[in-house]
């Protein structure tokens, strides 16, 4: 190698063990005029950084404009979404209150600050993955300290040698700008375009985050877990392979109020459900005046505010208000109706207008409702005139008797 | 003190430092064993490139099985829900928020050291640095993990972070301590992470540069960064080791700080302080070095490093632990006072209750683990012989998780309404999820053990001193 001519030749690196020798060695190439590329060494030397000249790092500015821009985001999207895009008063804060805003945005700049100095710090130093690490002295990660100087013009190699020798240099070695050299660079010119995907990644999520100012919200968002929106409901008589009994109805816990052992209706709602109750069901319940008045009581509570206390539409709750007129129950089509069929309407909702009252009145009431019905379209018949209410019945709620 | 270890051609490292100058009394040497540059990465790295030893092979596998215990009882709490646990309407945040508590506690320790000690200067921080911070990691980890399991569907857990979603978009609600939690405790982790795999760089390219096998080379040639060891990197370096320890020291302090406040802004008696955040944060100190305390020892006899933890080590820390102590100690008392003061039935009536009530076992525990017990280390005796700090510090341990679960179960379990008082005992599922993160926190320390560098090497040989010539 040194054989080798001086021209291509002209930098050299001395060894040393100990941090002193090496801090007085470039000292004194400082003074002898040699021009000192750098210093390696397995840990920080102090006084080095004067030694050979560096100023410090500017690398505080870059940490503290780092922390700014996380100090604004924080408080920005604080500010923007607690009180401008989806304002929400939370016990009873004012919609933008700093105080509370204060921990978020102290850890935001926290983060940015710390993450931004660090990406700082690989850039400004060329830190990346690296399989062919230049400049590597193989000893300067366990206990050698080294220095890197360029030979000063007219100079010789021997000369430099004898200097470091009589500072105590190790070994003292011509470098080469081998070809190993350049593919290290080579390597890092290839990884050039990823540091700048990299780079341009932020802009790219700030460009992406853009749409969000205008947005269509009767159109939906995508999901990629319903999560919430699609509920799994087990009906409650089906198989469960984990709940005892394997189903899901379980027994009722104690106090519960019995439905005296009735077997659920085997019908749905809908016109074809009920014309086959019609066909199917008959009521249970005789003509008798104790089904009567509890018919009549259940009515006028529950179906007389739209059907009329007679039956006939005569309401002051719905017509007179303009709304859409319930069904008329007295009249023909209703009178020709099987027992079944209004037992159905009563439970699962008419055609149309009609709610089913099915939750809300017991069954056993709804039957005696049909019966009232029909008792109130009989008094009906002839013609369709208000029959007086039978003063046996008591009335629904206590009532002071004063009014009438 | 270890056999002088002279060689011919190197100087001789010399043990020094100026404490005697600062007025230390007796002075314990930082680094013991005469060490030179090459032994220092001879012993601190040939640990990661050998097999393990059999001991370590069985701690694995007890802490392996501890973690599969834990993983079991996550499964049955997410599968069958979180009936599972003894929580009931009253106590509706018992075991679960004492262990998060608990193990962020444990991992202020690892930031304060590296970050605290380092402004401070306090060179002894260097053996014990990167260890302590790795236990930071994996306690956070640790944390993190039970108010995830908490929320019942923890494959949701990214509703907690504000996204443009599609509920509106319903944007978190930033002005809940509960969030503010999610912030400190994710930016704790990714500065943690991030000031120690800084830390690590130098150390990372030595393993590079011994690297016998391709693979190894290759994987080592990724992390260390091109690491060469140039002044002008190091110096960059060192500036941002400084900021990011200036930043971490806020830092840590925020983040207990804000987990008290998760207590501290509600109106549960026993729980609305205004003492919460120093109180937390020293005793997240406490426990911290409590627990650096009791892995040191472990991992100093385990893996022969008794020349660079040394008891001078030791004794720094537990002078640290009677400091907090002494503090936590004092806010129990404080306690008592402001209960006494405020003139509130509910509040006098919670800490009677904490002291004399169903719970008064756990809160004697607490009192006698954190602040009778450590008053030992008064004595010089106890502060340098390993085996007995090793013992106090189990009791720290023991003490300031009774400390959680005190402050959290016996301040609900018997608030305002008398109607509404309940017990809490947890279910074997939540004391096999408490036993399952000592598990995941024991696996990865001691992967991490055999893995990379236990010992910040770079910075150990930086307070090796050489004899002046």
């Amino acid at each position: 190698m040194r054989s080798t001519d001086a021209i291509t030749l002209t930098r050299f690196r001395a060894s040393f063990a100990d941090p002193h020798q090496l801090l007085e060695a470039v000292k004194r190439l400082k003074q002898e005029g040699y021009p000192v590329i750098d210093t390696y060494s397995p840990f920080p030397v102090h006084g080095m950084d004067e030694a050979i000249g560096l100023k410090p790092s500017r690398l505080p500015r870059a940490c503290l404009a780092f922390g700014l821009l996380g100090l604004a985001t924080a408080l920005g999207v604080q500010i923007w979404t607690s009180a401008y895009d989806y304002p929400l008063i939370v016990g009873g804060k004012p919609l933008i209150s700093l105080p509370a805003f204060i921990p978020v945005t102290f850890e935001l700049t926290v983060l940015l600050a710390g993450l931004g100095v660090v990406g700082s710090l690989f850039v400004a130093s060329g830190m990346r993955p690296k399989f062919k690490v230049p400049d590597l002295h193989p000893g300067v990660n366990d206990d050698r300290f080294v220095v890197a100087a360029e030979i000063q013009a007219g100079a010789s190699f021997a000369g430099v040698e004898a200097l470091m020798a009589g500072l105590g240099a190790l070994e003292t070695e011509l470098l080469v700008d081998d070809k190993k050299q350049q593919d290290a660079s080579l390597l890092d010119r290839e990884a050039k375009p990823l540091a700048f995907l990299l780079a341009a990644a932020p802009a790219m999520l700030v460009l992406a985050a853009l749409p969000l100012l205008n947005r269509n919200y009767l159109k939906r968002n995508l999901a990629w877990d319903g999560g919430m929106m699609a509920p799994v409901a087990y009906q409650a008589f089906d198989p469960h392979p984990s709940l005892p009994g394997g189903q899901v109805l379980q027994k009722p816990p104690a106090g519960t109020v019995s439905r005296k052992g009735l077997v659920p209706l085997s019908y749905g709602p809908g016109k074809a459900e009920a014309e086959r109750a019609g066909l199917e069901l008959k009521n249970p319940f005789q003509p008798s005046q104790e089904n009567f008045s509890r018919g009549k009581l259940v009515y006028d509570r529950s179906c007389a505010a739209c059907h009329g206390l007679d039956g006939d539409n005569n309401s002051s709750v719905i017509v007179a208000r303009g709304l859409l007129a319930p069904a008329i129950l007295v009249a023909p089509v209703v009178r020709n109706m099987p027992d079944g069929r209004i037992f159905h309407v009563t439970t699962f909702g008419g055609p149309e207008k009609m709610k089913g009252l099915g939750d809300l009145i017991s069954r056993e009431d709804r039957w005696k409702v049909v019966l009232y019905i029909r008792e109130l379209q009989k008094a009906a018949a002839p013609k369709s005139s208000p029959v007086p209410a039978p003063a046996n019945v008591p009335a629904p709620t206590p009532s002071t008797g004063a009014t009438s | 003190m270890a056999p002088e270890n002279h060689t011919a051609t190197l100087p001789t490292p010399l043990l020094v430092e100026d404490e005697q100058e600062r007025g230390y009394g007796h002075v314990l040497p930082l680094i013991d064993g005469n060490k030179t540059y090459s032994q220092v990465t001879e012993e601190v790295f040939s640990t990661t490139e050998r097999m393990p030893p059999l001991k370590w092979w069985l701690a694995l596998s007890v802490s392996l099985s501890l973690f599969l215990l834990g993983a079991w009882a996550v499964t049955q709490t997410v599968t069958r829900g979180i009936g599972t646990w003894g929580l009931n309407r009253t106590v509706g945040w018992a075991f679960d928020i004492t262990n998060f508590v608990f193990w962020v506690g444990i991992g202020h320790a690892g930031t304060l050291i590296s970050a605290i000690l380092f402004l401070f200067r306090q060179r002894w921080r260097t053996s014990i640095n990167r260890a302590a911070e790795a236990m930071t990691i994996f306690a956070v980890m640790c944390a993190g993990t039970f108010p995830i399991i908490h929320m019942g569907r923890p494959w949701l857990a990214f509703w907690a972070t504000p996204y443009p979603n599609t509920r509106g978009p319903l944007w978190v609600n930033f002005k809940s301590p509960l969030l503010w939690d999610v912030f400190a405790i994710s930016t704790y982790f990714i500065i943690s992470l991030t000031f120690w795999y800084l830390g690590m760089v130098p150390d990372l390219a030595t393993m590079r540069d011994r690297a016998k096998t391709k693979i190894r080379k290759a994987i080592f040639s990724i992390f260390s960064l091109g690491w060469n060891g140039s002044n002008r990197t190091w110096s960059r370096y060192e500036t941002v080791y400084m900021l990011l320890a200036g930043l971490s020291t806020p830092l840590v302090i925020s983040v207990h700080t804000i987990v008290s406040m998760d207590f501290a802004t509600s109106v549960i008696p026993g729980w609305h302080a205004t003492i919460f955040p120093p109180y937390f944060v020293a005793g997240a100190v406490f426990s911290g070095f409590a627990m650096v305390l009791t892995l040191m020892i472990i991992a100093r006899n385990v893996m022969d490093l008794e020349e660079y933890i040394t008891v001078r080590h030791l004794e720094a820390m537990t002078k640290v632990i009677i400091a907090t102590g002494m503090i936590v100690g004092m806010a129990y008392g404080t306690e008592f006072f402001m209960a006494w003061y405020s003139g509130n039935d509910f509040e006098r009536y919670v800490f009677l209750n904490r002291a004399l009530g169903p719970f008064k076992w756990a809160y004697w525990s607490m009192v006698t683990c954190n602040v009778v017990i450590p008053q030992l280390f008064w004595i010089r005796k106890v502060r340098t012989t390993p085996w007995m700090i090793f013992i106090l510090s189990i009791f720290v341990n023991i003490g300031m998780w009774f400390e959680r679960f005190v402050i959290i179960v016996t301040s609900l379990h018997r608030d305002y309404l008398p109607s509404s008082w309940a017990m809490y005992t947890p279910t074997f599922v939540e004391v096999a999820i408490f036993l399952g993160s000592f598990g995941l926190f024991f696996t990865c320390f001691l992967i991490f053990t055999r893995l990379l560098p236990v010992i910040a090497a770079s910075e150990v040989k930086g307070v090796l001193k050489h004899e002046e010539h």
